[in-house]
């Protein structure tokens, strides 16, 4: 019974970096993303630029080459830039999949010291250690989960003066227009238009040609 | 007495009216010229009259002035009395319109004549106040005719008409038939319009009948006419043969003398003598036309195409698409537009439905009228399409089904399909732009700042979605979750079962101790029975929990059956009985001898 159970859990981890570690055709890289957004804003589209710098941040947060461009291009094109707080900076210290990983040992040392209290009472700050230890790394993932999440619900226009309309249709009435490269919030789909509500809290309909959510969606 | 009095004011006039005539004669050349009004805007017209009076010899220069159109519209002849002489008098009127605005000299007709200025201004898109004020109405053009004209029928007096002009041929029901309907109104005799025009016949109904109708003066039998022309259209509703009349309700001015009493005032001018001198009253009439047949048919069933939608008339349609080139995800315009002249309020369309990779939205339509009626114009349908997949991409040609009047059958116009080129969306696409680098830092802003590009590194990752949020990836917490929480479950039961153990131990020592006592005491006392008695007593329930039996049912035949007839254990049993009933003694030495076997047996027995 046991031999089979540590089986399977071999088996999933193998799987798990294997579908995590090889490059897959297509993949996403931190550097490629950058680069990317680099060759838009030499090409002077600024919304792809922005949206390609968003996206190498998610891979790779802290690197100061994406953070230095990313606020460049915001004040090249008039925008407002973003400060990011210390919760964001420590809860995105790491890549998601690092934090992945962080988190499945946190919670594999939990568990273990859950099980050595119950077998033996001895090493009891040893197991507190190991205990406070895993709770720790476990807390640092779901950190990264929470200062992440708003920015997966996010998207970037990338066209210049797109119209925010009242209703999703392409003969809706124009409510205001949008800056190429705003970030807006995507709150809701219908067919091919996006509900956004922007950071003065103006809501709209933008169709899904004009805005390029950060996380591409399959 | 009254017509004499009457005759009296009458011979007055005439002579002061002459007086004052030849002292204007004598000082006037015998052609002048007049312009009404002086001032007009750039899009109107003024009107240009150029009399003669006298036996028509003098030469007369038609004008030319540069920036102004003339265009003669009618000639008027006339005998004039003035200073007691009848002079024939003849009149050319023109229409003068303006090319250009400004301030314009019309130059004298004749020698003597003066010449005239005519001012024009702006129409329209300037500030000042005579160009934001309205527009004073057009002119009424000045026809000539001296008989009635076909469909005219005055009324008994001769002050009035209403004309009914429609077509010939026979309708349908649901077809919009355009009408004119012409009001005839002889000036001086008919004081006002007390309405708008309408029809007789209930069946029918006037639709965008005008407010505003056309102004017209016209000559009729001799009479001058003010006439008043509505155009709009007839909805008709039913089948059926109908005598159609329209009728207009009007004040007229009834003479209150005998026509031959009045003759005089008719030689001279109706209206102003009439009215002079009391002749007439006013009178509200209604004003009919003659009717006219109308035939209204069904339209037939046979041969109506699916998608007719009650459109009647004569139409044709043509279609674009904008732009010709997009990205996926991009909204185009398609249009369809629909030229002819019918009831438009009927021509509807649902475009396209159901297109293989186009997202398709319902259209909407706007209408441009060519005139005042809505019976021509074009119907315009756009409807916004969304192309789903890159490539090139064709929509299909468009339909539209009506019914021709004319031709007595259904009509299909039919539009060709469109080609359009779509490209991958900007947004999904991975690969850098095509002409990176390629653009100069003069026309781009973006480009000095940036810091340099990255060394490609190896990995990547299939999606920006972070694992943790991924069910692939959960499935590896989930099961770590589980596996620990079995084993801190077994864990917890075995440290359970240990701590229960010792005590289970303790409570059992505690009675093998008792059985023990109760045995040493009875061995002191040399009591074998009760000796033996106590250690079967003690050793049935553990033997009954080994064997998974009942305590009673461990007997002397069931433990030797068990475990043999040489085993300590069944010889035990068997003194147990033997010593009940044959009261056996024993020495000291048996006594220590079965306290040691029961101790180990008590000991034993517990452990299956």
């Amino acid at each position: 019974m046991t031999a089979r159970a540590a089986s399977l859990l071999l088996c999933l981890l193998i799987g798990a970096v294997q579908v995590h570690a090889d490059p897959a055709p297509g993949g996403y890289s931190a550097a490629e993303l950058y680069n990317l957004g680099n060759s838009y804003a030499r090409m002077g589209k600024p919304g792809m630029a922005i949206l390609n710098y968003e996206r190498a941040s998610l891979l790779s947060a802290n690197d100061p080459d994406i953070e230095a461009n990313l606020q460049y291009v915001r004040t090249s094109a008039h925008l407002p830039g973003e400060m990011r707080g210390t919760f964001d900076r420590i809860a995105r210290i790491a890549s998601p999949l690092l934090l992945s990983w962080i988190g499945v040992f946190g919670l594999g040392v939990v568990g273990a010291s859950m099980i050595a209290a119950q077998l033996s009472p001895r090493h009891r700050l040893w197991r507190g250690g190991a205990m406070l230890l895993g709770l720790s790394m476990l807390g640092l993932t779901i950190c990264n989960g929470l200062a992440l999440w708003p920015i997966l619900h996010e998207g970037v226009v990338i066209t210049a003066a797109t119209p925010v309309r009242v209703s999703p249709v392409p003969m809706g009435d124009p409510l205001f227009t949008l800056p190429e490269g705003e970030t807006v919030k995507i709150s809701a789909e219908h067919e091919s238009f996006a509900l956004i509500e922007t950071r003065a809290g103006r809501t709209g309909w933008v169709a899904d040609s004009n805005l390029a959510p950060i996380v591409p969606r399959k | 007495m009254g017509g004499y009095l009457r005759l009296l004011r009458l011979m007055t006039a005439v002579v002061l009216g002459s007086f004052a005539a030849a002292a204007a004669l004598a000082d006037d050349p015998l052609v002048y010229a007049t312009i009404q009004p002086a001032q007009i805007a750039l899009g109107e017209s003024a009107q240009f009259t150029i009399t003669n009076l006298g036996d028509g010899t003098n030469a007369i220069t038609l004008p030319v002035v540069s920036g102004l159109k003339f265009e003669i519209i009618g000639r008027t002849r006339e005998m004039q009395i003035i200073n007691g002489t009848m002079l024939p008098s003849s009149s050319i009127v023109m229409r003068v319109t303006p090319q250009i605005a400004g301030i314009f000299t019309i130059p004298a007709v004749t020698p003597k004549a003066q010449p005239l200025v005519l001012q024009v201004t702006a129409a329209s898109g300037g500030t000042s106040p005579a160009q934001t004020a309205p527009r004073a109405p057009l002119p009424p053009p000045i026809l000539s005719g001296g008989s009635i004209p076909k469909g005219v029928h005055l009324t008994d007096d001769g002050s009035a008409y209403v004309r009914l002009s429609i077509p010939k041929r026979e309708v349908y029901v649901g077809e919009s038939v355009p009408v004119d309907i012409e009001v005839g109104m002889r000036s001086g005799f008919v004081s006002s319009l007390n309405g708008l025009p309408k029809l007789t016949d209930d069946n029918f109904a006037l639709n965008n009948l005008s407010h505003q109708p056309e102004r017209a003066e016209k000559l009729i039998n001799g009479e001058q006419f003010v006439v008043f022309t509505w155009r709009s259209l007839l909805a008709v509703v039913k089948p059926g043969t109908f005598a159609l009349s329209a009728e207009a309700p009007l004040t007229v001015k009834i003479r209150t003398r005998p026509r031959r009493e009045s003759a005089l005032d008719d030689r001279f001018g109706d209206p102003f003598w009439q009215n002079l001198f009391g002749a007439t009253v006013p009178k509200d009439i209604n004003v009919t036309s003659p009717p006219q047949q109308l035939k209204v048919l069904e339209l037939p069933t046979e041969g109506r195409p699916a998608d007719f939608h009650g459109a009647i008339g004569t139409f044709s349609i043509a279609s674009d698409v904008s732009p010709g080139k997009a990205d996926v995800g991009d909204p185009l315009t398609l249009r369809m537009r629909i030229t002819g002249s019918g009831n438009f309020d009927r021509v509807d369309s649902t475009m396209l439905d159901h297109v293989d990779q186009w997202k398709t939205y319902p259209p909407k339509s706007s209408f441009n009228t060519s005139d005042p009626v809505g019976f021509s114009g074009m119907k315009t349908f756009e409807q916004p399409v969304i192309a789903s997949k890159p490539g090139a991409q064709e929509l299909p040609g468009l339909s539209f089904s009506y019914f021709d009047p004319n031709a007595r059958r259904y009509e299909t116009a039919r539009s060709t399909p469109l080609s359009v080129s779509i490209s991958p969306s900007l947004a999904d696409s991975l690969t850098p732009p095509p002409s990176v680098g390629s653009a100069g830092p003069g026309n781009n802003i973006y480009a000095p700042g940036l810091r340099p590009d990255h060394a490609d590194a190896a990995t990547a990752t299939p999606s920006l979605v972070p694992p943790y949020l991924q069910p692939r990836f959960l499935g590896i917490p989930s099961f770590i979750v589980l596996a620990f929480a079995a084993g801190w479950a077994a864990a917890r039961r075995r440290r359970a079962s240990s701590v229960s153990e010792p005590v289970s131990d303790r409570s059992s020592s505690r009675a093998a101790k008792r059985v023990l006592a109760q045995m040493q005491a009875a061995a002191r006392t040399r009591n074998a029975a009760v000796f033996f008695d106590s250690a079967r007593t003690a050793l049935q329930p553990l033997l009954a929990t080994r064997w998974q039996i009942e305590p009673e049912d461990v007997t002397t035949a069931e433990v030797e059956a068990r475990v043999g007839a040489e085993d300590d254990l069944r010889q035990l049993f068997a003194l147990a009985d033997e010593s009940k009933y044959s009261g056996r003694e024993l020495n000291a030495t048996d006594f220590a001898r079965w306290l040691r076997i029961v101790g180990v047996l008590l000991t034993t027995s517990r452990s299956p």
